[in-house]
């Protein structure tokens, strides 16, 4: 039974209907993450700089966002766009894009804290010996403070990249047919095997995030 | 996720108002009719086993409206408390989830003529549930935002209601004695008790607490494409097609047999 129940859907948990044009199950859970969690990192990374070499006013502008951003649930802001930008603005965007941008920009504003903490943990002297050097600023950030600091962060950008994959889940909300959406999907017309299916699915994103994870480790080992 | 709090103020933020061209010219200028489709509601939408698309009985009054359209069907899975929200946000042109018709609705969507009814029922262990005065003091499961939820909260304020995401989760807690009991459709519940593995252990109460009818839901205010919609349900009964379709989920041979008690053009 349980060979059966395999044999007619993994093909549709692992990756939708593919083969008709619409990616879904592990596959597109893959994708939202994949996408989200790029632009996520290139927004983290460029706030927490801002932070750190911007001016007092652009500073509090962000300091605002941030924490406006941090404060707002991520299924509320995927329910938001999806449903409500469309009738206040008539601004349309497909489901799957929708998730990626709330998972980008809620995860960016984490992100950007953690790059902050992590340029702010290099001690000043290394500051003031680029300078001493005859660096500017932004050479000295370039050479001298963010390769350490980016490696100090690489731990707390895993563990971003990790909430990220599991929040993906939350597409399921405007009817992405992502993993969880699918094995419910699967699970509501089989009935009577949700032990096998949730376990499945458990099974799912446990291998996907210790990957993650491994690579995390891996790269933290790197020679910079 | 508090469903009336996100409907009223999607209620609100509807009123407030934005001018479309008229829907079914969009439609057609697309060549896509956008249709909300249930995928785990048997047999009126769910996610087919074969062909992993959705299919069921809503889809194919879809399809014929589609067909009289000449656009292209597609469908957008959706749950029971989505339907509303769908259509308000023009994420769909259509609604065809087993809608049932109420007042409460109609002041955010409209509805086509009825293509279906059912009334109001319950699955229950064997031999547990026989009449409505024992629903006191039971644990009912329903779907979040259907008119069985509303109703039991209403007249049955005795008995715990309890919601779900949809009926075949409900009937995973009736499964592990979340709940005592669930509520839903009747064609619905004989359907889906009709595919369980285990029906042999549950049973459909032998009682009917409403009548209810199920039409398409629309967007408010597009007189001409209710009308279109109106005809083709109209054509559906005239030709026979109705009925088949009817037949090929409900009929003699099927699993869940149950008689064709209504036809398009009863209700209004």
């Amino acid at each position: 039974m349980m060979l059966t129940l395999l044999h007619d859907n993994l093909d549709y948990l692992l990756w939708g209907n593919l083969t008709r044009g619409q990616p879904g199950g592990l596959l597109l859970t893959l994708g939202i993450s994949l996408a989200a969690g790029m632009l996520a990192t290139l927004g983290g990374l460029v706030g927490g700089v801002a932070l750190c070499m911007g001016g007092p006013r652009l500073c509090r502008v962000l300091d605002t966002l941030v924490q406006i951003l941090r404060a707002i649930p991520v299924l509320m802001l995927i329910f938001w766009c999806y449903f409500l930008l469309p009738i206040l603005f008539g601004i349309d965007i497909p489901g799957v894009l929708t998730v990626i941008a709330a998972l980008a920009v809620i995860n960016a504003a984490y992100l950007s804290q953690s790059v902050k903490a992590g340029i702010d943990a290099i001690g000043d002297g290394q500051w003031r010996a680029a300078q001493a050097l005859g660096m500017t600023r932004w050479q000295a950030l370039r050479y001298i403070i963010l390769p350490p600091a980016l490696r100090a962060m690489l731990p707390s950008f895993v563990n971003q990249w990790i909430t990220l994959l599991k929040d993906s889940s939350l597409a399921y909300v405007v009817g992405v047919a992502e993993f969880t959406f699918v094995a419910t999907q699967i699970n509501n017309r089989e009935q009577v095997y949700p032990l096998q299916i949730f376990g499945l699915l458990a099974i799912g994103y446990l291998l996907l995030c210790s990957t993650l994870e491994w690579l995390g480790r891996r790269a933290g080992r790197m020679p910079a | 996720m508090k469903t009336p709090s996100l409907l009223l103020a999607l209620t609100l933020l509807g009123t407030a108002g934005h001018a479309l061209a008229d829907r079914l010219d969009d439609i057609k200028k697309a060549g896509v009719l956008r249709v909300a489709a249930f995928d785990s509601n048997p047999p009126f939408g769910f996610l087919d086993a074969q062909t992993h698309q959705i299919s069921g009985l809503d889809v194919e009054v879809a399809q014929a409206i589609a067909k009289k359209l000449q656009v292209k069907l597609e469908l957008v899975a959706t749950n029971p408390a989505n339907r509303i929200p769908l259509l308000v946000a023009g994420k769909a042109d259509l609604v065809a989830a087993n809608f049932t018709v109420t007042d409460e609705r109609k002041k955010q969507v409209d509805f086509s003529l009825p293509y279906f009814a059912s009334g109001q029922q319950f699955i229950a262990r064997k031999g547990s549930l026989s009449k409505p005065e024992q629903l006191a003091g039971l644990r009912v499961g329903v779907d979040k935002g259907t008119t069985q939820e509303i109703y039991l909260r209403e007249k049955y304020s005795k008995t715990t209601v309890v919601a779900y995401d949809d009926t075949p989760l409900a009937f995973t807690a009736l499964r592990n004695g979340n709940v005592q009991a669930i509520s839903q459709d009747g064609s619905k519940l004989a359907a889906l008790l009709a595919n369980a593995p285990d029906k042999a252990k549950y049973e459909l109460a032998p009682f009917t607490l409403t009548r209810e009818y199920q039409a398409i839901g629309l967007p408010k205010g597009e007189a001409r494409l209710t009308k279109t919609v109106n005809d083709t349900l109209v054509e559906l009964e005239k030709s026979g097609q109705a009925r088949k379709i009817y037949d090929r989920w409900f009929g003699p041979k099927t699993k869940a047999p149950l008689p064709r008690d209504f036809k398009i053009g009863d209700a209004a």
